[in-house]
């Protein structure tokens, strides 16, 4: 969804900022460096997150601090949902889906087999 | 006094997301369609044991998770398989498996009495994780109240995906013509369908979380949001990542 949003918004990103590139995180994207760090404090649930969160405060303001918010603790859900109940993506052969998964190597997830097996 | 009241938080907090959380929290001790109001509260309440529970720490770091047996750091009320689950979810998720719900339901833990235990444990989660990003103490778990489960089961289901019977697409009919519009939907809003309420609940709170179904559509800046698309799919793709999510 990062690539489709980012190709609508005719604006360059570098998707490894998903593998945590804090250097990637700010290309295209306001703030990205430091929506990158919170968010993945949340989701590791790391000694950094008071850090993360005043980095964040201190550079986008308290609205966009709980918006972010937001969105971690949804997709803490929304991975849990998809991988407690096993289902694979929904168009594997997607080439731009292909393409994502391929730059980001994430078939080395275990829960890539809900996927690759299916 | 009231849940959720974020009046004395550092930062101010949108009337939507309050009212999301809180219409979850009135539903979650009431007798679902599997679990009794007080089974669902011991639900949420493992749903915060588990990032403490030592069996679970030990686990996440063997190469198998029953490579590690002991028992749970937990508390009262509900069912080994169903604490375990709990656990899981929170903890492990990745590595749930097929065979896995199998031996829970040969064991008692039938996959209706699962789909709803995920359902509350993601929910309380999510609401717990919001908090716990803003450094805000959790909300008290409420009151059960009593009562009969209901025993509901959709009228069409299929087995043709995931780990668990769900409502195929051409199924939103009936009492579930409501979850998605004209059999257009995605894997991951059909996963809890065989306790449709499950996905009632997590599109609730998501349409004030992240953002509602209707507007998945808008890349651009949605006027009700401090962030724009880009910046809500850069969390998102991170937060997967963190947890190894392929889907």
């Amino acid at each position: 969804m990062l690539r489709v949003s980012a190709m609508q918004n005719a604006t360059e990103i570098d998707l490894q900022a998903i593998n945590g590139d804090a250097d990637g995180a700010a290309v295209g994207i306001e703030f990205g460096r430091e929506l990158m760090r919170f968010a993945e404090s949340v989701a590791s649930r790391d000694e950094a997150l008071d850090q993360h969160r005043q980095a964040l405060l201190e550079a986008a303001g308290p609205a966009v601090l709980v918006d972010a918010a937001g969105v971690a603790a949804n997709f803490q859900r929304m991975v849990r949902i998809a991988d407690s109940v096993g289902i694979p993506v929904d168009n594997m052969s997607n080439e731009l889906g292909q393409q994502v998964r391929a730059e980001l190597g994430i078939e080395r997830f275990p829960s890539a087999g809900n996927s690759v097996a299916a | 006094m009231t849940f959720f009241d974020y009046d004395s938080a550092p930062f101010p907090i949108r009337a939507d997301i309050a009212e999301a959380h809180r219409t979850y929290w009135e539903k979650l001790p009431r007798p679902g369609s599997w679990w009794t109001g007080a089974e669902r509260v011991a639900i949420a309440a493992e749903s915060r044991n588990a990032p403490t529970c030592r069996l679970c720490l030990a686990r996440k770091q063997a190469l198998s998770p029953e490579a590690v047996t002991g028992e749970h750091d937990c508390g009262e009320g509900l069912p080994p398989t169903a604490v375990d689950a709990a656990h899981r979810i929170v903890m492990d998720q990745g590595r749930i498996t097929r065979r896995y719900i199998e031996n829970n339901v040969a064991a008692g833990l039938s996959k209706e009495a699962y789909v709803e235990l995920v359902g509350i444990v993601v929910a309380v989660l999510s609401i717990d994780e919001f908090h716990r990003g803003l450094g805000l103490p959790l909300e008290r778990l409420p009151v059960p109240e009593a009562g009969e489960i209901s025993r509901y089961r959709p009228a069409m289901l299929s087995e043709d995906t995931g780990f668990v019977p769900m409502v195929p697409l051409e199924g939103s009919v009936g009492n579930e013509a409501d979850l998605w519009p004209g059999g257009l939907t995605a894997n991951v809003v059909r996963a809890l369908t065989l306790v449709p309420d499950a996905l009632r609940d997590w599109r609730a709170i998501a349409a004030a979380q992240y953002l509602a179904f209707d507007r998945m559509r808008n890349f651009g800046q949605d006027e009700t949001r401090a962030i724009d698309r880009m910046q809500i799919e850069l969390i998102a793709g991170r937060v997967s990542a963190v947890n190894e999510c392929f889907y």
